[in-house]
Parts: structure tokens; C-alpha cells; sequence
């Protein structure tokens, strides 16, 4: 394979320009991840300490092997909801590595309104026991949760993708023979019960962990009766009276190196075995990405300058370089792992729409996963393009997608409009992982043109009734709709509300999508099969 | 895959197999087997090829690998074959730049009349909700910009016109 020969110039105004605003996103990002990860009340933190209990992130510590890497998914969720109150949507998950094998990691934060569900947290760990589905990963739950939110139930318990989905994955997890593994190092009340019992072994941490359908001031409240929390649902009793716990844990030291012993009891089962390479470091500095990447979003860019700072020795083997050319495809190495690579170079046309749907056939063909960079307006409009059948088109490009059996990733990197999201392995289609880059923006339209357009429908309803609007006024009816708009196409709204795995520096993109790669692994891949391409 | 290398700026096709116990080297006069043990220095190695014993020292870089040999350094750089043996882009360069989608025209940036190097932005152009730059395809004089700032143009307008190049 060979190299890509970059064409950016790192002294140019223009780079030096854009490179100057990607640092100052990545500053105030890496600062609100900062605080979502680490920034309590002072009451908050007093109170754990009162309790005895560890925060979420020195238990991981305790947990994961030394020097290995976290894959932490959506740090930012929930960070536009409950006025900012819910940090991370109180609870943190991802991939880590537990001797030695991948695993997923449920943990709740209890530094955040005592681990209670929020609606976003429900969303977050169901996301959470999807992927451990989707890439067959064993799960170390670590439970320290005050139940549900009760002014927002309707938010957190009935619908088929809230609370009940995540007993229902643990029990889709056992079934297919993926183990799990459950820390209670809080209470674990109510629907909350259910987590470490659907596991296949949990351990009590002694005098802070305890499981009950009903706490005490439910039950008094209930039947009258008086019990003390651990007689009523304590380390002792459930390990020694019920069996509803196995391990007991004097310490939350002792929890944890208890939970690694047992993880390195399950069977390890081989990886699926894709086509590799020797790991090479890419060729062009991954950093030099701030200064490729426009200030202005609406400024073109050469998706192939990005692709030479994330894969392998900036090493690409293009595939139909000449035809469809606003769609790159190509074969790549990321962490020594295959990988075939669509990227786009510009709105989607009936060529490149086709291209598409051959080169996914052909990684489908010979099981090599795909990875998606978008930077997509949509697919073209206009009779012209109407009359070549793009709509046609664009269906065979979602059929050969939305149908392929390999694992699939997908980067945000700039915009993400309307079909062409979907083309291009938007959230609905199963990327195994989908992250976002801080200053990509996702919706149906641009802001721009959603606002004048519902600012348009206003202003000739208004002329219908004869009233005729002066600039001001066509202004004001215009403006806090762009305003609106443009928030909400902002990656910190996607991220919030979980359209995504996470915000990512971009010159971390090559690691996490290593490790997803990694981990996708874990699971095997189908023979290739499809729906009907309309031809 | 055949391998071309370029020795001290000769070409050398060859290709380094293996047959199980040792390494082969097949040339287009023929294969030779050789071996090659670390000696312990840096860079150190012992070469066996033909019956001849060679003491040598590698020094490899990312572009070209020097071998040190007989008291001469040799340069043995990598050719890619793909690339290799595209041989020469034999496309000219158009005179037009052709209007690939629908749009307008944002701004533009030269007049008739003006020299460009190739590369140099000669029109912004929107279309799709994105603005791309659209450069000179070759060194040249501009003969004709037919659009102006904010104007429309359809798919395969001629956009700019550089003069015919003299020969």
C-alpha cells in the first residue's frame, strides 16, 4: 500500500488559522469532560466519604489492569439535560481490559444524586449492554445506585427501551453465554435488584452494599415492619441466609480483587480471525488534523489529508480513484487490523452512491470491517439527478450498508445532514461505535436552511392573512429559530442526548477506533447476505 | 508481489522468498539462497550467499536502507511496484473548469487577463450547503471567468478558461 502524499502546508495562514480554533474547542472540551469525570459539590464528596465508600473512578482503577487502556463512552451524556445537574447521566461505561480479556463496564456514579436513573442513564446503560451484545463482551456491573429518579418515572421505567431493557439484556447476555459479573458496593433497591442477580456471580461489599426489593422505609410503610438495612438485605444475609449473593467483601479492595479472580475463571474464546498487518504509527502527525479541519464548517476539505493522520503509516489502497470521486473508498490498516474505509469528499452522487455499494460488497465479501468518516450534506438534489434515479441509488447504497455482516464504525467528522447520515452508518445502522468530533454538527438540514425554511412557512401564512412583515420583523421571526437550530445540530446536543458514543479529540480518533476494532473481534462474523438491491 | 529496489540508482528487480529453511532470493538470473545472522553489534550481520561470508552492518531508514560492505556504503532504496509501473500520468491538463454540480458562485478571485500557477484558487463556488474552492488545473493565463460573485450556474458550465498553452 502506499503512502498518501499530503498537500497540507503547516505554514500556511489557513492551517494556522484553523488550528488556532480546534485548540481553543479542545480546550473548553477537554475541560467540560474534565469536570463531567471529576467535579462534584463539596456535599457529594463529604457524603461518599461519610458512607465509607470509594468513587466510581478508584474503583475502576481497582478493577482494570494497570496501564491499559479505557474506552469511555459518552462522558458528555446528558451534559444539556437537568440544567447540567446529572454529570455523565451519573453512571460511567465502556470497554477496559480485566486480566487480560475485553470487557464492558457498567459502573454507577454515586457522587451524582446518589447513582439514581435518570432517562439518560437508562439510555446510556442499555447502549451500554447492546455493545457487550453486539461484540459478545463479558460485563462487570459495579451497582451503587439510589433507584430510579421518581419525578421522572414515566422517563426511566415503561417504554421498551427504558429500565426493563436493561434486565432484558442481561438476560439476552446469559443466554448467549456472555458472562457478567456484578460489584455492589451501594444498594441496589427495587428494579435495581435485579442487576446483580441476573448476573451470573456478584459479590457484597460488607456494610456499604445491599439488595432489596423494597428498602426499609418501603417495607414500614408497606406492612408495618421495622428491619434495619442489614438484616434486610446486608452482605451477610444475602451470602449466607438467601443466596442471593455469592461473595461476601470486607473491603471495597477486597471486592474488586475478588471480581478479577473470578473474571480470569471464564473461558477465553478466540478472536475471529481478520486480515492484519504489523502495527506502523501513521506518517503524518495525527495532531496536524486541527489544522485540516475548517474553522468554517461550510469549507470542503480532502477527507484523504484526514485519513493519513489515522490509519497505519498513512498507508491507503484506493479503490476506484477516478469514478463517483466525492466518495473515497479504500483499504487501510488501523492498529495493524484491516479495514475497509468510505469517506466522503462531497456530496453524494448517483457514481458515488454506487461506488459505495460495491466496495461495502466487496469488504462484506472478504470480512473486512468497514469505517465510515462523514462529512456529508446528503445526497444531491435537482431534476437532473432525480431522472439518473438517486433516490434508486441511494437505496442500493442503504441496502449493501444496512445489510453487510462485518462490524462497522463510524466518525463524525464534520457534517452529518439528512440521508446522508443514513448512507453513511448513521446511529439507526448499528456502528458498532459512532463518535463524534467537537465541531460536527448533525441534523436533517443545516441550521441555516431549516430556519429560513421555517421562518419562510411563518412569513406566508402571515402575508396570507395580509399582513405584510418589515425586515425587523422577518428578523425577528428568523432568528431564535437559526438560534434554536443551531444548538441543537451541535455535537454537545448529540452527545447529550446519546446519538453518539462519545466527543472525541481528533487526534484520539486512530485509538478508539483501534480498540472498537479490538473488541468487534470478539464476535463472529456471518457468511454475507442481502435484501433486494434496486436495480 | 514483486519488489523493485534501487541500488546506489540502478534497478534491481528481485523477490525474497522462503523455502522453510532459509531465505530465497529470486532474481531474473535465477534464485539464490542466502542467510543473514545478527552478529551482536549494532546494525551487525553476517551474510552467507553463493559460499561467500560477508561481515555487514544495516543502517535502515524509512525511505532507504544503507549497507555497509567491503568498506563502501550502498543505498538500497524501495520501489512500489504499483506506482512504479503506473508510469507517467500521460493526461494533459483541461483549459476549463467545468462546474461538477449545480450552484452559485460565492466569490472569485481572478480576472482575465491574470497569470496563475497551478493549484492557485480561482472561484469559490456553494452548492449542497458546501463551499469549494476551485483551483487551476495547470500554469496559465486566464482567458475567460463567465460567472460573477452570487450568480448561478448549472451542471457542466464552463467556469473558468484559461488561454490555449503555446507550445
Amino acid at each position: 500500500m502506499r503512502r498518501i502524499e499530503s498537500l497540507i502546508d503547516t505554514n500556511a495562514a489557513d492551517y494556522k488559522a484553523n488550528y488556532a480554533a480546534m485548540s481553543e474547542r479542545l480546550k473548553e472540551f477537554h475541560a467540560r469532560q474534565h469536570a463531567a469525570r471529576f467535579e462534584r459539590p463539596q456535599r457529594d464528596i463529604d457524603r461518599l466519604e461519610r458512607q465509607n465508600k470509594l468513587g466510581v473512578r478508584e474503583r475502576l482503577k481497582l478493577l482494570l489492569d494497570p496501564g491499559t487502556p479505557f474506552l469511555e463512552f459518552s462522558t458528555l451524556a446528558a451534559c444539556r439535560e437537568y440544567d447540567g445537574t446529572v454529570p455523565g447521566a451519573a453512571v460511567v461505561t465502556g470497554i477496559g481490559i480485566v486480566q487480560g480479556r475485553e470487557v464492558a463496564i457498567h459502573a454507577n456514579d454515586a457522587s451524582v444524586k446518589g447513582g439514581a436513573w435518570y432517562p439518560h442513564t437508562v439510555k446510556k446503560v442499555v447502549r451500554l449492554l447492546d455493545v457487550a451484545l453486539e461484540n459478545r463482551l463479558p460485563v462487570v456491573h459495579i451497582c451503587d445506585s439510589a433507584g430510579g429518579f421518581l419525578p421522572l418515572q414515566h422517563g426511566v421505567f415503561p417504554d421498551r427501551y427504558l429500565g426493563g431493557r436493561v434486565f432484558r439484556n442481561q438476560v439476552k447476555l446469559s443466554q448467549a453465554n456472555i458472562p457478567q459479573i456484578a460489584v455492589v458496593g451501594g444498594h441496589c433497591t427495587a428494579g435495581g435488584a435485579y442487576v446483580p442477580t441476573l448476573s451470573d456471580y456478584n459479590i457484597i461489599i460488607e456494610g456499604t452494599g445491599a439488595i432489596f426489593l423494597g428498602g426499609p422505609p418501603l417495607v414500614k410503610a408497606a406492612t408495618g415492619e421495622e428491619v434495619g438495612v442489614q438484616e434486610l438485605g446486608g452482605a451477610v444475609m444475602h451470602t449466607s441466609v438467601s443466596g442471593t449473593g455469592d461473595y461476601r467483601a470486607a473491603t471495597e479492595q477486597h471486592a474488586f480483587s475478588l471480581a478479577r479472580e473470578i473474571v480470569s475463571q471464564w473461558k477465553r474464546t478466540p478472536k475471529t480471525i481478520i486480515e492484519t498487518a504489523s502495527y506502523e504509527e501513521p506518517y503524518y502527525e495525527p495532531k496536524e488534523l486541527y489544522g485540516i479541519i475548517p474553522k468554517d464548517r461550510k469549507t470542503q476539505f480532502d477527507m484523504r489529508e484526514v485519513l493519513a493522520r489515522v490509519v497505519d503509516g498513512s498507508r491507503f489502497h484506493e479503490y476506484q480513484p477516478d469514478y463517483g470521486t466525492t466518495m473515497i473508498c479504500g483499504y487501510a490498516h488501523i492498529w495493524g487490523y484491516k479495514v475497509g474505509i468510505l469517506a466522503n469528499n462531497g456530496v453524494l452522487f448517483n457514481d458515488s452512491s454506487l461506488k459505495a455499494a460495491h466496495f461495502i460488497q466487496l469488504c462484506n465479501q472478504n470480512r473486512t470491517p468497514l469505517v465510515f468518516f462523514q462529512n456529508i450534506t446528503g445526497y444531491m438534489v435537482g431534476r437532473e439527478y432525480e431522472e439518473r434515479g438517486i433516490a434508486k441509488d441511494g437505496a442500493k447504497m442503504l441496502m449493501a450498508q444496512g445489510g453487510s455482516v462485518v462490524p462497522k464504525f463510524t466518525v463524525i467528522a464534520n457534517a452529518s445532514y439528512g440521508a446522508g447520515n443514513y448512507g453513511m452508518c448513521g446511529r439507526a445502522w448499528d456502528a458498532r461505535t459512532l463518535f463524534m468530533w467537537p465541531q460536527a454538527e448533525i441534523g436533517v438540514m443545516g441550521a441555516d436552511q431549516a430556519a429560513n425554511t421555517m421562518a419562510d412557512v411563518k412569513i406566508r401564512q402571515l402575508q396570507r392573512e395580509g399582513k405584510e412583515l418589515s425586515e425587523e420583523e422577518i428578523a425577528a421571526i428568523r432568528d431564535p429559530v437559526l438560534e434554536k437550530f443551531r444548538r441543537d445540530v451541535e455535537a454537545y446536543t448529540s452527545t447529550s442526548e446519546l446519538w453518539d458514543d462519545g466527543i472525541l479529540d481528533p487526534a484520539d480518533t486512530r485509538n478508539a477506533l483501534g480498540m472498537s476494532i479490538s473488541a468487534s473481534l470478539n464476535a463472529p462474523i456471518d457468511d454475507p447476505h442481502y435484501g433486494i438491491f434496486r436495480l | 508481489m514483486q519488489r523493485i529496489f534501487q541500488i546506489d540508482g540502478e534497478e534491481t528487480e528481485c523477490w525474497l522468498g522462503h523455502d522453510g529453511s532459509r531465505f530465497v532470493l529470486n532474481t531474473p538470473n535465477g534464485t539464490v539462497a542466502c542467510q543473514l545472522d545478527p552478529t551482536g553489534l549494532p546494525g551487525g550481520y553476517t551474510l552467507r550467499a553463493k559460499g561467500v561470508v560477508r561481515e555487514l552492518r544495516l543502517a535502515v531508514g524509512p525511505e532507504a536502507t544503507f549497507v555497509h560492505m567491503n568498506g563502501r556504503t550502498y543505498e538500497v532504496g524501495r520501489v512500489d511496484p504499483a506506482e512504479r509501473l503506473a508510469g507517467s500520468d500521460g493526461g494533459t491538463s483541461d483549459d476549463r473548469l467545468v462546474a461538477p454540480m449545480p450552484g452559485v458562485v460565492v466569490s472569485v478571485a481572478v480576472k482575465p487577463g491574470d497569470t496563475v500557477e497551478e493549484g492557485q484558487p480561482l472561484l469559490v463556488i456553494e452548492s449542497m450547503k458546501l463551499e469549494t474552492t476551485l483551483t487551476a488545473p495547470r500554469d496559465g493565463v486566464v482567458a475567460e471567468m463567465p460567472f460573477a460573485e452570487g450568480d448561478s450556474f448549472g451542471l457542466k458550465d464552463i467556469l473558468a478558461q484559461l488561454a490555449p498553452e503555446e507550445k
